[in-house]
């Protein structure tokens, strides 16, 4: 009933050709032009942003952005939660034998829409969206990396596994990091901001910039086609490297 | 002339805000001397008060022990005041069985008396009290207001307490929270089994040091010689029925996880995960699943994840 409603309601803006917004949002015009730099869009539900409805934990919120609709067509995807302090989430380019998509775990601050954004080759972004509840504070509470005494010996440590599934093998990472977006006082940023893929050969599979949205400890999974190892390299805000390798 | 109007329309949107938040409670006789407080199987919420909860007391020779005293102070003092209307003898003990706020928050009603909690709990309390009674605030509204977290200032240790002819064995168990009371009265055969024991109500594992340690409690509990089980929230049994869904529970809910992990499951697929049928009487299983995938999902992944750095 109440959804007809709003149909309505949203008919005489359909008859001008504006895109429905299927989230209630008040930031998706500045997003637009700060991020997609004003270019055409469509809200498209094949690009589906996966997130539970509420945040448990909001220093640790699952999303998972799936883009398989559009294989072969993806340039780029682009994340972020609209209403947090640090929006950005991550820029994510599956190249070759990734596909479009990817699983990460973010810090959100307060109840917010969430956008993932896909730029098809013919130059169009298809954006998903999301809602999510949350009694908030995951941006600016405390790093619990850095609680634990010693923590500095274990930067940089990667934690991997593949994982077979019928079609492409599932990589999952967990890397050691405390992911300082600088919101807490006293401590500057300090956080991975890049990561690449690569196959053999020296193979681009996929580039990764990741923002200070993502939550400490990183957590990522990506979804390769073909067998053959791959490699994981990543640096922070510092220009520290680190390299892990799944077989 | 409009400005009364103004006024008018304000005072009737306000009346409902003014009315009196009341619990509304019902102590019901389930043994010799023993009453219980069910509340409602559902989430804290505004129409609710935050009244999800199970909360006992038992009428000794020298006084009454109360076990657990609610969300709120509101509730702590409707509380008192539904025990007064039982029996004329004082309270002389509360017992605490873990420090979650529905269990712990109305504490403020009962500062003339001893609060007794085991020591993980008093310390549990101390450093997470604070920002639990802040999140019910955000849940259920004005019931709460007023309420502060009162510490425990007694510590209680495993073994036989008693209290005239009431013998109150306590058992130190850890499946919840870590610190977890529960209270057998060899008198009655009454299990007072706190969140241990969930019934017809989905299971919560914020704080749960893990599924394996929660089903070893669940054993130790159902070989106690109870007659009559009183879960930390869902209906009283005088069978084994909440054992026996705390178990399928449980060892389900291990299952998954484990099996996730396995697999390189990551969280929203998890959380989508079918839930078996034989569980859709129980209330908020989806809502708990997705908690308690935030909850102790990391651990289980770990554990399926090898280090695999090539340079430092």
């Amino acid at each position: 009933m109440r959804l007809r409603g709003w149909w309505v309601f949203c008919l005489p803006m359909l008859a001008w050709g504006a895109p429905v917004d299927p989230v209630p949002s008040v930031m998706w015009a500045y997003y637009h032009q700060r991020f997609l730099d004003n270019a055409p869009f469509l809200f498209d539900e094949r690009v589906k942003l996966l997130a539970p409805p509420f945040a448990e934990d909001a220093r640790q919120v699952p999303l998972e952005i799936d883009a398989r609709a559009f294989e072969g067509e993806v340039v780029k995807i682009l994340a972020w939660a609209e209403l947090n302090p640090l929006p950005q989430i991550v820029d994510f380019q599956p190249l070759e034998r990734v596909l479009p998509w990817l699983s990460i775990r973010i810090r959100i601050e307060q109840a917010t829409p969430l956008r993932a954004a896909v730029l098809t080759k013919d130059g169009i972004w298809h954006v998903g969206s999301t809602l999510i509840d949350a009694a908030g504070g995951g941006c600016t509470a405390p790093s619990v990396v850095r609680t634990q005494p010693g923590w500095e010996d274990h930067l940089g440590e990667v934690l991997g596994g593949r994982y077979p599934r019928a079609a492409f093998s599932r990589l999952k990472l967990q890397v050691a990091h405390p992911m300082d977006n600088g919101m807490v006082s006293g401590i500057p940023e300090f956080f991975i901001n890049q990561a690449e893929l690569h196959g053999v050969n020296n193979q681009l599979l996929a580039r990764l910039e990741l923002f200070p949205a993502v939550s400490e400890n990183p957590n990522l999974a990506f979804d390769v086609e073909g067998a053959g190892p791959t490699r994981l390299t990543l640096r922070d805000t510092s220009g520290s490297q680190f390299e892990a390798a799944i077989p | 002339m409009s400005q009364r109007w103004i006024l008018l329309w304000l005072l009737m949107l306000s009346l409902p805000v003014l009315a009196e938040l009341d619990y509304g409670l019902k102590p019901r006789l389930i043994a010799d001397n023993t009453w219980v407080l069910e509340g409602s199987t559902d989430n804290f919420a505004k129409d609710n008060g935050g009244n999800i909860v199970n909360v006992g007391f038992i009428v000794t020779e020298p006084g009454v022990v109360v076990i657990d005293t609610g969300p709120s102070k509101r509730y702590g003092e409707a509380l008192r005041q539904t025990i007064a209307g039982i029996t004329d003898k004082p309270v002389i003990q509360v017992l605490l069985t873990h420090h979650h706020p529905d269990h712990a928050l109305g504490n403020q009603a009962f500062k003339d008396v001893p609060i007794g909690a085991l020591a993980g709990t008093t310390e549990l309390l101390h450093e997470q009290g604070d920002s639990m009674a802040e999140n019910l605030y955000r849940m259920v509204g004005d019931w709460m207001r007023g309420t502060e977290v009162v510490m425990p200032n007694q510590t209680l240790q495993p073994g036989v307490k008693s209290f005239g002819s009431h013998d109150l064995q306590l058992l130190q168990l850890r499946g919840h929270t870590g610190a977890d009371l529960a209270i057998f009265d060899q008198k009655t055969g009454v299990l007072f089994a706190g969140d241990l024991v969930f019934y017809q109500r989905a299971l919560t594992t914020p704080h749960s040091p893990g599924l394996l340690i929660w089903l070893a409690d669940i054993a130790t509990l159902q070989g106690l010689p109870w007659t009559l089980i009183v879960p930390g929230h869902g209906p009283i049994a005088t069978d084994a029925k909440p054992f026996e869904q705390m178990h399928d529970y449980l060892t389900w809910l291990d299952q998954l996880l484990r099996d996730g992990a396995a697999q390189g499951s990551d969280m929203p697929e998890l959380i989508r995960s079918p839930i078996p049928e034989r569980f859709a009487a129980i209330s908020l299983s989806r809502y708990e699943l997705i908690r308690s995938v935030t909850h102790l999902y990391p651990h289980y992944e770990r554990t399926q994840m090898q280090p695999i750095n090539t340079q430092q």
